[in-house]
């Protein structure tokens, strides 16, 4: 794991500017970020063009219209109803009117799925995580499962979960659960796994030290596991939790296209992508990476909350 | 249902095999080809027991064979229909090696000429994150409609799947050389491109060999997933996908097999590169000795 | 881990009070072919204009999807009865899942096979070399059945045809990534008119007129089920509500719309695409009482072992259909 302290290496090319209050913060965090947004926007444009001019001049013929100039072309690249590449403001506007001017409680709104997205997913952060842990503790503490299960859980990850998810839903089916639960059990088995490195990777960080110091005060290994081995796993627990957050959100938008018939983000990628309403994919593709961004702030969030002053190993 | 001494007989080789496997951990040889094949071993027993109570459930409870499959029907049709398994392998693991290769590459490339703009780096990894959060199931039909149904739509997937996570492990190692390290670069009036080639790439590797097993499993699964939406018939998306529609659920699981096992297959093929490599990094040091 | 198990208690409490509350009425699981939308609208009107209520009837209509086999759904319990074409019912019955169809509501095929007409396509005979779009997942069987009629190989070996596995939209037709592609003509047609491509543009080779047509929507349910009298009056009020949902669909038609829009879960389904929908629906499902024509059948199975190396089904199915539904029901 990285050890060096982040600022060690991110300024190490640029002489050391120490960021003084709003007027940093604007230099070093927003700046970029917003040239770098800008710059993509204008390519996005530009490409536009040429992704959608083709049926564009088609649309054109279509329409006997035989002199358009190229401003006319490019403005109708622009504005297509189901572009090959719609542009950021169609986006946009697509994402103003499903989220703010549907009510929330409409199957129209983008609120309303990401809000069945995001509850399949947290159900599934839980019990992906909560299992993680149970299987590092279990690694970690029984030689033969560290040597028998290890190999087995990375070839886990290595199965297409969009193969099985339909099977698993059948399956599940059969014992009469539905709902809820199909979705957020692939959702658990995509996010156990980050989890599961993560904190074996933590369980044995300490010191070789601090254990033959555990080992000269005699404690058990369960004292070991609550004073020495969860404490230095913190910083490692919080890194994988908020790569689990991200993997369960995929998970379960993975399951809903599967399962559409309760909604959510995934059975709107599903609809937007069979009926080539190519704007609502993007929007809905926008909207659940803006989710999946949430949710790993919320984790940092609860991180400084429960473990201030403790950074992450990253 | 099967009689009380069914179940019995299960649990019995099930404790065997445990069994085998504690003596193993505890008493098992210490160094040489003796040691290796003991450390095969146990994950191999582990998995036969898996695949043990897999048959035994469903043989036992008399699940159908279009809800869950034996292990061995499974392997019968793996056994019985090699050329097909094999041609769809070929398919998909072309758009995968080229996907991997450009996303991979292309991440690596990017770091290094944004290394010296700190500005673009501030500016391009939180977009980077971002977009990592994106699910693949909304790219690919994306791509399906922008690179057509062969086999470059499906390295479009893969390569825009593998090039951020790629990125940032490349600007993470790019940055994990210390001032004493730079600073001896500096003495030896070193220029940019030595010292990047001789000290910061090197020290680099580590970095990049993470990025490169998180994707080998990314780069397999985003090329079956983009094979969902749109292919040529044959590949191993479209074998699952097709497959499940006429009921042939053995030959999903074949498939799925196929799968699982190309896909470790190219993690364990990253972690040994990794290991010959970077020899000199200190979690392999250790374990050497 | 507490917190988990109590968790899991509830969610378990919740699912079997959802079951107690159901059990005043007949509980009915429909698991259709595909999303919500005017394919199936007779059923959803039936649902929500009370017809399955006044039978007595409690139906939970689950929507499927692209990766959603139905067969398999009813084979695992997940439904009582489902919906799906005839060819990937029988090929099910061979496999060994013993599904019977029990009601034939659309009585016409609405498949058939969009061809650009700049491909220079014309006639069936000049699909050689050009490259056609299928839907696979048990849809393939009527058009492979159709291609070793013609005789043409669909493995891409020369003088056959390059066969593309179509995704769920209209993309490859609209750029030019194939020359013909797979449509219904209550739905994808529609698309691609709606994208902008005019009739005239098009070459449209319906599969009923190149007589190889085969039986779609029919109502599928297991054979060991049937043989238990409740079940069989169960499922007749619900195929005689269904017939009066469709009965009312092809009344109604704009009112339909309304009641397929309030039911898809995705709110991404438009109202002039569900209007062209249930107006060419409603011609396939005219003229029928809901009872499978036996003659309907024979045409099916003869189409499909007639197809010449790799049969769908490689012999008569026996006992793939049963009156014995329609018959209480009152419907001949």
């Amino acid at each position: 794991m990285r050890q060096q302290r982040p600022d060690e290496g991110a300024r190490k090319g640029a002489p050391t500017r120490a960021p003084a209050g709003i007027s940093g913060l604007l230099l070093d965090r927003v700046w970029p970020i917003a040239i770098v947004v800008l710059a993509t926007v204008v390519i996005w444009y530009v490409a536009a063009i040429f992704m959608n001019a083709d049926l564009q001049r088609q649309a054109f013929d279509n329409a006997d219209l035989k002199t358009y100039t190229t401003a006319d072309l490019v403005l109708g690249t622009w504005s297509q109803e189901r572009p090959r590449l719609p542009v950021p403001h169609q986006i946009a506007q697509e994402l103003v009117k499903t989220v703010f001017e549907t009510p929330v409680t409409s199957k129209r709104s983008l609120v309303y799925h990401a809000g069945v997205t995001i509850e399949a997913t947290a159900l599934g952060f839980v019990l992906g995580s909560l299992f993680g842990i149970l299987l590092s503790l279990l690694v970690t503490h029984v030689r033969s499962l560290d040597h028998g299960m290890m190999p087995w859980i990375v070839a886990s990850q290595t199965i297409p979960v969009v193969a099985l998810a339909p099977m698993i839903v059948v399956i599940m089916n059969q014992f009469g659960i539905t709902g809820l639960l199909p979705k957020a059990l692939i959702a658990a088995y995509l996010s156990f796994f980050p989890v599961t490195v993560g904190m074996v990777k933590g369980l044995r960080s300490p010191d070789p030290l601090q254990f033959d110091l555990m080992r000269t005060y005699s404690a058990s290994r369960a004292q070991l596991l609550r004073k020495l081995r969860l404490p230095s796993s913190r910083p490692f627990l919080f890194a994988s939790l908020k790569v689990g957050v991200a993997a369960s959100l995929v998970g379960t938008i993975v399951a809903e296209v599967t399962k559409s018939e309760d909604g959510g983000l995934g059975a709107r990628l599903l609809a937007g992508s069979y009926y080539g309403q190519t704007i609502q994919i993007w929007a809905a593709l926008i909207m659940a990476a803006l989710c999946g961004a949430a949710l790993v702030g919320l984790v940092e969030v609860a991180e400084l909350w429960l473990a201030p002053g403790q950074g992450t190993a990253r | 249902m099967r009689p009380a001494s069914y179940w019995l007989g299960c649990v019995a080789v099930w404790l065997v095999a445990w069994a085998i496997v504690e003596i193993i951990v505890r008493k098992g040889p210490h160094g040489g080809w003796r040691a290796r094949a003991c450390a095969l071993a146990v994950p191999v027993i582990f998995g036969l027991t898996v695949l043990f109570w897999w048959e035994m459930v469903v043989r036992g409870l008399g699940v159908s064979p279009v809800i869950l499959p034996t292990p061995t029907a499974v392997a019968s049709r793996l056994v019985g229909n090699p050329d097909l398994f094999f041609l769809d392998f070929i398919q998909t693991f072309k758009g995968l090696a080229a996907g991997y290769l450009i996303g991979c590459g292309g991440g690596v490339l990017v770091a290094v000429l944004i290394d010296r703009v700190p500005f673009l780096q501030r500016g391009l990894l939180p977009l980077g994150t971002l977009v990592s959060a994106l699910p693949i199931v909304g790219v690919a039909p994306i791509m399906v409609m922008w690179f057509g149904f062969d086999w470059p739509s499906k390295a479009a997937v893969v390569a825009v799947m593998t090039f951020f996570p790629m990125l940032v492990n490349a600007n993470a190692g790019l940055a994990a050389t210390t001032r004493t390290d730079r600073d001896l670069m500096m003495t030896y009036a070193a220029p940019y491109g030595s010292t990047l080639m001789k000290l910061r790439l090197p020290a680099a590797l580590p970095f990049v060999f993470n990025g490169l097993k998180i994707n080998s499993t990314l780069a397999l699964i985003g090329a079956i997933v983009a094979e969902f939406f749109g292919t040529p018939i044959v590949g191993m998306g479209f074998r699952i996908n097709a497959e499940v529609g006429r009921m042939n659920i053995d030959m999903v699981w074949a498939t799925i097999a196929v799968a699982a096992l190309s896909g470790s297959a190219l993690y364990g093929l990253v972690s040994l590169v990794e290991r010959r490599v970077t020899f000199w990094h200190p979690s392999y040091r250790g374990r050497l000795s | 881990m507490k917190r988990l198990a109590l968790g899991m208690m509830a969610l378990c409490g919740a699912s079997l009070a959802g079951l107690s509350a159901a059990s005043a009425a007949d509980a009915v699981t429909l698991q259709l072919k595909w999303v919500a939308d005017a394919q199936f609208g007779g059923y959803y009107v039936a649902k929500d204009k009370g017809f399955y209520k006044d039978e007595g009837l409690d139906v939970t209509i689950k929507p499927g999807g692209p990766d959603i086999n139905p067969e398999q759904v009813l084979a695992g319990g997940g439904a009582d009865v489902v919906i799906d074409w005839m060819p990937s019912a029988l090929a099910t019955r061979e496999k060994g899942s013993p599904v019977v169809n029990i009601a034939q509501p659309f009585k016409r095929s609405g498949l058939e096979l969009t061809c650009r007409a700049d491909s220079g396509i014309k006639t069936p005979k000049d699909f050689p070399g050009h490259t056609l779009g299928v839907w696979f997942a048990g849809n393939e069987y009527p058009f492979l059945a159709w291609m070793s009629k013609l005789g043409y190989k669909t493995d891409g070996s020369p003088g056959g045809v390059t066969v593309l596995k179509q995704g769920f939209n209209v993309d490859p037709l609209l750029q030019k990534q194939a020359a013909c592609i797979s449509t219904m003509t209550y739905n994808e047609y529609w698309q691609v008119i709606e994208a902008g491509m005019k009739p005239a543009q098009l070459v449209v080779f319906n599969y009923t007129d190149e007589g190889v047509a085969t039986m779609e929507d029919g109502l599928y349910s297991l054979e060991g089920k049937l043989k238990d009298p409740a079940f069989v009056d169960k499922m007749a009020r619900f195929v005689k509500a269904s017939m009066k949902g469709w009965d009312y669909a092809r009344q109604h038609p704009d009112e339909t719309v309304k009641i397929v829009l309030d039911n898809d879960s995705s709110g991404a389904q438009t109202e002039v695409h569900q209007k062209h929908m249930i107006d060419e629906v409603n011609k396939l499902t005219m003229g029928t009482s809901g009872a499978l024509d036996p003659a309907d059948y024979d045409r099916t199975v003869k189409v499909l072992l007639s197809s010449g190396s790799d049969p769908v089904i490689t012999k008569k199915p026996e006992g793939a259909w049963t009156h014995a539904v329609t018959d209480k029901a009152g419907l001949k």
